[in-house]
């Protein structure tokens, strides 16, 4: 590393506003770096904002998305800066001065209001690149309705006067004068410390290419654009319908692998997440429409992430899509219909067949954004012949250049929650190398905590109530009759005003928000929209940007409680929508403001677990300054990793475990605790308390953090022979056995392995992502050794996905060979007069075949932790049902637990790859390190309290509490300590003297809300 | 501008309707062809699959006979364009001893590509003296003239674009089909006939579906391969022409003889009457 000058710039800049350079910049913006976040287009959002719904869960792409956005746009040490291209970079890591691009946007960003006239007015209809290209749009345009900074922009290419010098009417009606024809591209640089490239991936598949037609016949679509058709705000409103005729379509088909694992297009590379958005898809079209029948042509189904195979389960056995298993070269249009025909081969008539669809979707692989590989020239960083910026083995997130990271597809094809992992890593690195200038604001005491309405119910004066109901899209909308509702609740006398937006929660409502509050002086705020669990801190904030105390609003979810589960009934729905808004006015009318408390926290953590991931955690946390307690329960660190011999790709764990072990054990930032486990665990984010023990000593210990990595453990099989024949043997021994002896495979003639031992099967349903690999990797080096070696591999689904595909390519090359089994007819291992034999069916040519291998190997699958019940019960974490850890949301919260100061990495939290937990454990490391590097922290004001003129002290609350939270204090009665509390509502509702009273659900305000629901209303719908 | 010619052994015999047809059209442009001196065969037989070196050669002795004219080739044929074009390219890898001398500087035309370059186009409009109006035509590629991309430089494979633009060009309607590029079988017709039937009669009631009322090529494989099959009971009668011969229609108009197409199978008398293109 090239040694820095003196103390680093604090300043980092970000390349890309997708989920990935969003998610990087708001782990260093909340680490106490200021950060430039670039994004070449007009808005930050990446490909994420033109997503429908995300797998496994479903959830709402723009809902999940939308806050982090907001939380981004309104960060004081993020500045996004839109239109703006990264054109070079000198200098050292720590001290680098980037030369950075402006493109004109010809349009004032302070001057512009989003009042939106110019684009009404514009006279030139564009294709809409947001949309695909399936809609329109004008010339002066925003990129999508919830654009971050909601500014609109013209399209120099296609606007009338900047090609033609014509019209110029943008100019003429722009009511603050923002329209500025005469921008001039800007160039300037910037001093910064590091940089982080985020800067996405585009669909490989262009019309140019002709593929399956896309770009000639019009109900062929790419993936991308399907999320459009499927999405609310997108071009048929969600409507599912064909781009030809606008008829709703009955038969989809869906063709895998497009632009990938193809090498005639010089793809030979999987794009990992093709299977999964496809499934997504499907089972998506089947509930828009249930007469609908969906099919998905593919070659493997790559579902190898936590809960996938559920999910494809449930696609396949709840929502009847089908799967066919077959390479698609050409579709053929029915020139009549414009349907498309698919022929595929039929071995039961041993002919081809022609089957009809009214749409396709081209499910297309990755390629790095347009641009990128000038950029990465200019940046002199090195790329993989496909030109993605690959990271090493051991450095997941780092690029050729030091200083530089890369995280998201950019680095390599994958989902969101991998692509927020490697933006968590890339964010660790930077805050690593740039610790020295940590800047953190003096914790401000009276933050949120001051109330500044001058009227409050104590003082008699008039309480005021506003009512926003937001469409959500057609989320709402499109079920709920808003107008009717909104006339309603203007009528309403207990609401002094009410109004409606498309998406209350994109950032320039937020400001609206706050300035309505304002003008109409509303003390009391009802929000009526979704749900408050992923948006009240939200609109808190929003509440205090209008002077107002944040616990003066209440929600109401009319989209998950209403609109989505009463999708047929506009007129129910409409007069549900307002029962629940009345109910939450009548509770907001008895909201009092809460002030928050502060406390100083313990700036130590612990790590539970001493393997790649334990160890990486630490390592990345001690280096910025803070001192680690790390747990390891066995003699030795390394965990799983110590084991293995060699990856795909070359790279040797224990080598790497070798490298980490010393530089734990050397570090004094690092306490290691060796043949130690945590026996007790107390406390809050901030403040925990615990005990390691040993079989001697016994340690107390305080840690504002906690990194989970408790690591996993592998499959012990009892199958196939294994156990009772020495010629069957795991993966692991294989490769265990060829790093000792490497002569042996030349007396070997022939070797079986079978995959998916003990995954994938009714006792234990997941996939463990990395046994395709370890075959692969073992059949390759069995053939360099040997090359007249038979070496056979039973599949389920070859899952080498990325450029791991590469090597299974390898082994097709070198001749071992593939056969796909079924767990119906599973392959049978039996000794025959001492000859092993393997026999099984191939389910491709529908043939049995017999093997009499000299070696059977098996891949078995990772479990989790044996001790991971333990853990969890002492930390009170949750599990799936499988017993891997559960995050606290799979897609964007992924090394998260739903109890705050706690973080989860590597393999407790699902089977993966070394690099891949080593980049998750940097980014646990991360999010720990926004708890500990800073000095106080604010308590939730929503917390329990005992009257103590009521308590009787019988103990029912401290028996009932789930955190221990209440205590009996020295007067004998009982006490809550307020940063413990979650306010779960468990003590108030156990209490039998009544003595408890949870802050914010009050009896008085629980009460209101209950009697205004049950008031009778009727109301006349109008737009049925 | 002169071109140098290699006709191949098709236009010999199976498509001398062909041949006739290309010279009456260059007769009219301002493009000659020069036929060259002592062409020998290009390969395309059995001899480039059992031989990699014959595939290699066989065409390099009329490739160095177009440089020493010092003129870059022209090929109406699929086949022989396909091996003239495969052979230059691994010359010029400098792996064979070739006994000719063959620098790469000849360039090796499709005839409907060189056709379809934006000048030639505007050459061919000119010419015409009888627009084809109302005459819906479907070009069919074959398999030899596109594909493999790499040999061929056809970068639009998928959905190739010459035979299409010179269609429209000549005032025929042109109309898109799937099966531009789907094989027609002939080449596993001696072996296996009923495969060839089937690859071939598809082609034809595709076309059909399409609502073409002819078909064009300019491979003479695909021609009698196409012509021939519809003979089959049941089968639409779809004319399948040398796109040549629908240009020396187009550009003799009146003049131009029913008898020129006399050695076609599907009577295309019917159809080009019906058009008001010949009496």
């Amino acid at each position: 590393m090239i040694p820095l000058k003196n103390k680093p710039v604090g300043k980092a800049m970000v390349i890309g506003g997708g989920i990935g350079g969003i998610q990087a910049a708001l782990d260093l913006a909340d680490t106490g770096f200021y950060v430039y976040l670039a994004d070449k287009s007009h808005s930050v959002g990446g490909t994420m904002a033109q997503l429908d719904k995300t797998f496994p869960t479903n959830d709402c792409s723009t809902c999940i998305f939308s806050p982090k956005l907001v939380e981004a746009a309104g960060h004081p040490n993020i500045r996004i800066m839109t239109s703006c291209e990264l054109m070079n970079l000198d200098g050292v890591p720590g001290h680098f001065t980037a030369h950075v691009r402006r493109m004109p946007r010809y349009i004032n960003m302070d001057k512009c209001i989003a009042c939106g006239q110019c684009a009404e007015k514009c006279p030139k209809k564009v294709p809409d690149a947001f949309n695909t290209e399936l809609g329109m749009r004008k010339a002066a345009y925003i990129p999508f309705p919830q654009a971050v900074p909601l500014k609109y922009a013209l399209d120099p290419d296609q606007c009338l006067y900047l090609t033609k010098k014509k019209c110029g009417l943008c100019k003429k009606i722009c009511p603050v004068d923002a329209v500025e024809f005469d921008q001039k591209v800007e160039n300037f640089t910037l001093e910064v410390g590091a940089v982080i490239l985020s800067a996405g991936f585009e669909l490989a598949l262009i019309k140019e290419h002709g593929e399956y037609g896309f770009g000639r016949y019009r109900n062929v679509v790419t993936s991308l654009q399907y999320e459009r058709m499927l999405s609310a705000t997108g071009p048929y409103g969600g409507h599912l319908q064909r781009p030809s005729d606008g008829k709703s379509p009955k038969r989809i088909a869906w063709i895998q692998c497009v632009m990938s694992r193809d090498i005639s297009k010089n793809r030979p590379f999987c794009s990992s997440v093709c299977c999964m958005h496809a499934a997504k898809q499907a089972v998506l079209t089947r509930s828009h429409l249930p007469e609908s029948e969906t099919v998905i042509y593919f070659m493997d189904i790559r579902a190898h992430g936590k809960g996938f195979d559920e999910y494809i389960e449930r696609a396949v056995f709840q929502h009847q899509v089908q799967y066919k298993r077959s390479m698609i070269s050409q579709l053929y249009v029915n020139p009549q219909s414009e349907n498309l025909v698919v022929e595929t081969f039929d071995h039961h008539i041993n002919g081809t067949v022609e089957e009809e669809y009214d749409l396709v979707v081209l499910s297309s692989g990755f390629q790095p954004s347009k641009g990128w590989i000038n950029l990465a020239d200019r940046l002199n960083i090195h790329l993989n012949p496909y030109g993605f910026a690959c990271g090493d083995f051991d450095e997941p997130v780092s690029t050729s250049r030091p200083g530089v990271y890369v995280c998201g597809v950019l680095e390599s094809p994958k989902d969101i929650p991998e692509t927020v992992i490697q933006a968590g890593a890339a964010a660790a690195e930077v805050s690593g190398l740039l610790s020295e200038a940590r800047m953190l604001p003096a914790p401000d005491e009276n933050q949120g905590a001051d109330n500044q309405i001058e009227e409050t119910p104590e003082t008699g004066q008039e309480i005021r109530v506003g009512v926003f109901v937001c469409h959500c899209g057609s989320n709402i909308a499109g079920v709920v009759d808003i107008p009717t509702l909104l006339s309603v609740i203007q009528k309403d006398d207990d609401v002094t005003f009410a109004q409606d937006f498309m998406f209350t929660c994109s950032a320039e409502t937020q400001d609206r928000l706050a300035q309505t509050i304002k003008e109409h002086h509303l003390n009391r705020v009802v929000i009526a929209a979704c749900s408050p669990k992923t948006h009240e801190p939200l609109f808190q904030k929003t509440l205090e940007q209008a002077g107002l105390n944040p616990y003066l609003m209440d929600m109401a979810n009319i989209r998950n409680q209403c609109s989505w589960v009463h999708g047929k009934d506009t007129k129910k729905a409409t007069t549900k929508a307002l029962e629940l808004i009345k109910a939450a006015v009548a509770r907001a009318k008895n909201l009092e403001p809460l002030m928050a408390d502060t406390y100083k926290i313990v700036n130590d953590s612990l790590v539970i677990g001493g393997g790649l991931a334990g160890m990486t955690a630490a390592l990345t946390m001690a280096k910025q300054g803070f001192h680690v307690h790390l747990v390891e329960k066995t003699g030795h660190l390394g965990g799983f990793a110590v084991k293995l011999t060699h990856t795909l790709e070359g790279h040797s764990p224990p080598k790497l475990v070798r490298m980490l072990e010393d530089r734990v054990k050397s570090n004094p930032n690092i306490t290691l605790y060796l043949n130690s486990e945590l026996s007790e665990h107390s406390g809050y984010i901030g403040v925990f308390n615990g005990i390691i023990i040993n079989a001697e000593t016994r340690h107390e210990i305080s840690y504002g953090a906690v990194v989970v990595a408790s690591g996993g453990t592998a499959y012990q099989a009892d199958e196939f022979r294994y156990g009772q024949d020495e010629r069957v043997v795991t993966q692991v021994e294989l490769a265990q056995r060829l790093r000792r002896d490497p002569q042996w495979p030349r007396q070997l003639k022939s070797v079986v392995m079978i995959q998916c031992v003990g995954s994938r099967n009714e006792t234990f349903a997941y996939c463990s992502r990395v046994c395709c690999s370890a075959a692969v990797k073992n059949a390759i080096a069995l053939k360099d050794i040997n090359p007249d070696i038979q070496v056979v591999i039973l599949y389920r689904d070859l899952r080498t996905f990325g450029f791991k595909e590469l090597y299974y390519l390898e082994a097709r090359r070198k001749g071992v060979l593939f056969f796909r089994f079924i767990p119906d007819e599973a392959p049978v291992v039996y000794d025959d007069h001492g000859q092993l034999v393997v026999d099984f069916t191939d389910r491709s040519s529908h043939q049995e075949f017999r093997i009499t291998p000299d070696l059977v190997t098996l891949s078995t699958g990772i479990r989790p932790a044996l001790d991971n019940e333990k853990l969890a019960r002492i930390l009170k974490l949750s599990r799936t049902p499988e017993g891997f850890f559960m995050e606290a949301h799979v897609k964007l919260r992924p090394v998260e637990f739903p109890t705050a100061g706690i973080f989860l990495a590597g393999l407790a939290h699902s089977p993966r790859f070394s690099d891949e937990a080593v980049a998750m454990a940097k980014c646990a490391a991360q999010q720990a390190i926004k708890v500990l590097c800073q000095d106080k922290m604010k308590t939730s004001p929503t917390y329990a309290v005992v009257d103590p003129d009521l308590c009787t002290a019988c103990l029912a609350c401290v028996r009932v509490c789930p955190f221990g939270a209440p205590f009996i204090n020295k007067e004998g009665i009982s006490e809550i300590v307020p940063a413990k509390c979650q306010g779960c509502g468990m003590c108030p509702s156990e209490c039998p003297a009544r003595a408890i009273t949870l802050r914010h659900s009050t009896d008085h305000q629980t009460v209101a809300e209950i009697d205004a629901l049950l008031d009778k209303i009727d109301i006349c719908i109008k737009h049925p | 501008m002169n071109l140098a010619f290699y006709p191949g052994c098709s236009l010999e015999g199976l498509a001398n309707d062909y041949e006739r047809s290309i010279t009456a059209v260059f007769d009219k442009l301002d493009v000659k062809l020069v036929e060259i001196d002592d062409w020998t065969c290009c390969g395309a037989t059995a001899a480039h699959s059992l031989s990699e070196t014959m595939a290699v050669l066989l065409p390099a002795k009329n490739l160095a006979a177009a440089e020493k004219m010092g003129l870059d080739i022209v090929s109406p044929c699929a086949n022989c364009f396909n091996r003239l074009t495969y052979s230059r390219k691994m010359i010029l890898k400098n792996i064979y001893d070739v006994p000719w001398k063959v620098t790469g500087k000849t360039k090796v035309y499709d005839m409907t590509r060189f056709l379809a370059q934006p000048d030639m186009i505007d050459q061919i409009k000119q010419k015409v003296l009888m627009p084809l109006e109302g005459l819906h035509l479907v070009s069919y590629y074959g398999c030899q003239m596109v594909r493999p991309p790499k040999i061929t430089g056809f970068t639009d494979y998928e959905n190739p674009q010459t035979l299409d633009k010179i269609a429209v060009a000549l005032g025929a309607i042109s109309l898109d089909w799937s099966y531009k590029a789907t094989c027609c079988g002939a080449s596993i017709g001696i072996g296996r006939r009923d495969i060839q039937f089937n690859l071939s009669t598809r082609l034809i009631k595709k076309a059909h579906q399409a609502g073409a009322e002819a078909i064009i090529v300019s491979c003479p494989l695909c021609q009698s391969n196409l012509d021939m099959v519809q003979n089959e009971k049941g089968m639409p009668k779809i004319p399948v022409f040398y796109f040549t011969e629908m240009m020396r229609l187009a550009f003799e108009g009146e003049k131009c003889s029913i008898q020129n197409f006399r050695m076609h199978l599907t009577d295309p008398g019917r159809l080009l009457r019906k058009k008001g293109l010949v009496k």
